[in-house]
């Protein structure tokens, strides 16, 4: 039996920097917090094809969906790949001491 | 050092310039994301998890303090203060923005360094013995072998679009240093009977998705057929290799396909039928390139240090470390270090801008401006007066770089992971974290004696898992971390591919697991063996046993 459709959320990559976003419904947001859950399968394909395609290329890389559980109104990823998007860094202290911003 | 001639020069600079204008070009929507990714890839600039990488050759993995600070540089002022040195000898920026690439390339440009054929189906980086020209069981140098490879490789228009990705490794030493077994083409330099140097010339090692061991495609291969070889080994994999499925590409499959016996017939009828004479290297640019890697001027001195050896009676910290970081250099009054880039609770491979500078100025001082980047991930210190080394361990600890950890079971080879790469299924580096962490005493590490843990975060196995004493793959089981163990698993003149337990275990069971299998080894070693020593003796079932017990 095929599997239901699950929440999800639509993600890219910024193209300048790489960035990991969400798609608010609106515009592209480094904030997973404030990203659109989508219900529906249907939309959901249209919504990924829609940013996958021309309209969002010239700023972004590409765009898929990432299924998510929802709680309190904030979406979180359900698999540790995303999850570790979501975090914008790795999970442990990479750089322990970061150089300032003046440096 | 081999120096860039100008031909050299202008080519890095061309390709510099070309790929500013397909970045602009990009950034200026003239380029589709589907056109412009081959474009970046072929300057080794990936899109990752969080960020773009670059992925810098260090060809043969040797570099000079200029080189290397030129490296801190750009980490310092394009990135974010550090670098990751890879197991082919290389290095990554974690987070370059695509907009600074070009000038991070042309600051490469200036110290003779580039990003190119660091990815895609393209012959890739020549790696090599990191105690080249120094190592006591050594025939010859094998960079100046490594860097004709790299002439003949690079842009090379009949092997730029191969198959799959093509990876050569070189040693010119009895013990291999270079794990030329586990390579697409191993190249070892040997002597024949009549004492002539030549190559022994292996094909169809790799690890990946099928780990293979090479096998012998010529006993002995002379000199100066070196690259015509090359090029006809090249062009039946080029003719014959698949290309319908990316997981079947590689040469090991080919080979393993046809037969060792069939993959030769074809490679030597198609050596017989080559104009050898137009591909074949020119001895006088042998021995350019020769002149290059020429010893540097050594003193003269005896061997035994009056120093050397009253530091190590006054100070035991250095006296462990000299134990286990150093290596015997064939000129009397020299060793070779290593600078351990595993401290405890580290990110293996990893150097800060500051460190990569401590490194650099260490050796301009005292180690004929010389550093080797190894394939498990550290630094060596190639040619160090015995009188100096203890000034060479202080400046170590000033900067961090002092673990007396190499070949102990803390010395991790880790890849990048689920905490940086796209491909990865799992994370590598806090899970070597953990385990250096349990391990962390060093009386205990040197009690344990030599153990090679191996950790990937994919299938494609860039952490060398399956040649790891102990190897550990990471997957993904539905969206969670699992961890496969390996055993057994050795890339040098004795490879073999590891064997695994069995079923695998979550992230947290890991260092739990780690320690029973050592504590199975302590168990059941006898008097001198090591880790795989005993492994081969007892075989798998007693750490079958001690790692799955609870759970049966």
């Amino acid at each position: 039996m095929p599997r239901s459709f699950q929440p999800s959320i639509l993600t890219t990559q910024s193209l300048l920097d790489g960035d990991v976003l969400w798609w608010t419904g609106r515009a592209w947001s480094r904030e997973i917090a404030r990203a659109q859950v989508i219900e529906d399968a249907e939309e959901a394909a249209r919504l990924e094809a829609l940013a996958s395609g021309p309209a969002h290329a010239a700023e972004t890389v590409g765009a898929y969906l990432v299924e998510v559980s929802v709680a309190d109104g904030a979406p979180y990823p359900t698999v540790r790949r995303e999850q570790i998007r979501a975090e914008e860094s790795p999970t442990f202290a990479y750089r322990p001491e970061p150089l300032s911003e003046a440096a | 050092m081999y120096r860039y001639d100008e031909f050299d020069a202008d080519l890095v600079r061309e390709r510099v310039d070309e790929f500013r204008d397909q970045v602009r070009r990009r950034i200026d929507g003239a380029l589709t994301e589907a056109e412009f990714k081959p474009l970046r890839l072929m300057n080794g600039l990936y899109l990752q998890l969080h960020a773009y990488m670059l992925r810098v050759a260090i060809p043969y993995g040797t570099l000079n303090s200029r080189q290397m600070r030129q490296l801190a540089m750009i980490a310092e002022r394009w990135d974010r203060g550090y670098g990751h040195f890879t197991t082919r000898q290389n290095i990554q920026l974690n987070w370059p923005k695509l907009r600074d690439v070009p000038d991070i390339l042309d600051a490469l440009a200036e110290v003779e360094m580039h990003a190119i054929q660091t990815s895609g189906n393209c012959i890739r980086n020549v790696t090599s013995d990191p105690f080249a020209g120094l190592a006591t069981d050594e025939i010859e140098d094998p960079r100046t072998t490594a860097e004709l490879i790299r002439q003949w490789s690079t842009m090379h228009p009949e092997f730029t679009f191969l198959g799959r990705k093509f990876k050569i490794a070189v040693t010119g030493a009895s013990h291999d240093r270079a794990a030329v077994r586990v390579h697409d083409i191993g190249i070892e330099i040997v002597r024949n009977e009549a004492g002539d140097v030549g190559y022994r010339m292996l094909v169809g090692g790799g690890l990946g998705r099928t780990p293979m061991i090479g096998k012998v495609l010529r006993e002995f291969l002379p000199r100066q057929d070196l690259l015509p070889y090359l090029e006809a080994a090249l062009r039946i994999y080029n003719l014959y290799g698949r290309r319908d499925n990316k997981y079947k590409a590689r040469i090991k499959i080919l080979v393993h396909e046809l037969g060792i016996d069939t993959f030769r017939e074809e490679v030597e009828a198609e050596f017989a039928s080559l104009d050898r004479a137009i591909i074949a290297e020119d001895p006088a640019e042998r021995a350019r390139i020769a002149a290059y890697f020429a010893p540097p001027d050594f003193a003269e001195l005896p061997d035994e240090s009056k120093m050397l050896d009253a530091a190590l009676a006054q100070d035991p910290d250095f006296a462990t470390w000299v134990d286990q970081n150093t290596f015997p250099h064939r000129v009397p009054g020299y060793l070779a270090a290593t600078i351990s880039l595993k401290p405890i609770g580290g990110a293996p491979g990893d150097a800060t801008a500051e460190q990569m500078h401590a490194m650099a100025d260490i050796a301009e001082a005292l180690s004929f401006d010389e550093l080797r980047i190894t394939h498990e991930q550290n630094v060596v210190l190639p040619h160090i007066r015995k009188d100096a080394l203890y000034q060479v361990w202080r400046r170590l600890v000033a900067a961090g770089l002092d673990a007396p950890n190499r070949g102990l079971v803390t010395d991790i080879i880790a890849c990048p992971g689920l905490d940086y790469c796209s491909l990865a299924t799992a994370r590598s580096i806090p899970v070597a974290q953990d385990i250096a962490q349990r391990f962390a005493s060093v009386e205990r590490q040197r009690q344990i004696g030599p153990l090679a843990i191996k950790i990937s975060g994919c299938i494609n196995a860039c952490g060398h898992h399956h040649v790891g004493h102990i190897g550990i793959l990471g997957l993904d089981k539905a969206g969670a971390e699992s961890y496969q163990i390996t055993l057994g698993g050795d890339p040098t003149n004795t490879a073999a591919l590891g064997e695994r337990t069995g079923p695998g275990f979550g992230y947290d069971q890991v260092p739990d697991v780690i320690e029973r299998l050592v504590d199975t080894y302590i168990g059941a070693r006898e008097e001198g063996e090591t880790f795989l020593q005993t492994y081969r003796r007892v075989g798998m079932a007693p750490f079958k046993e001690a790692i799955y017990a609870e759970a049966a």
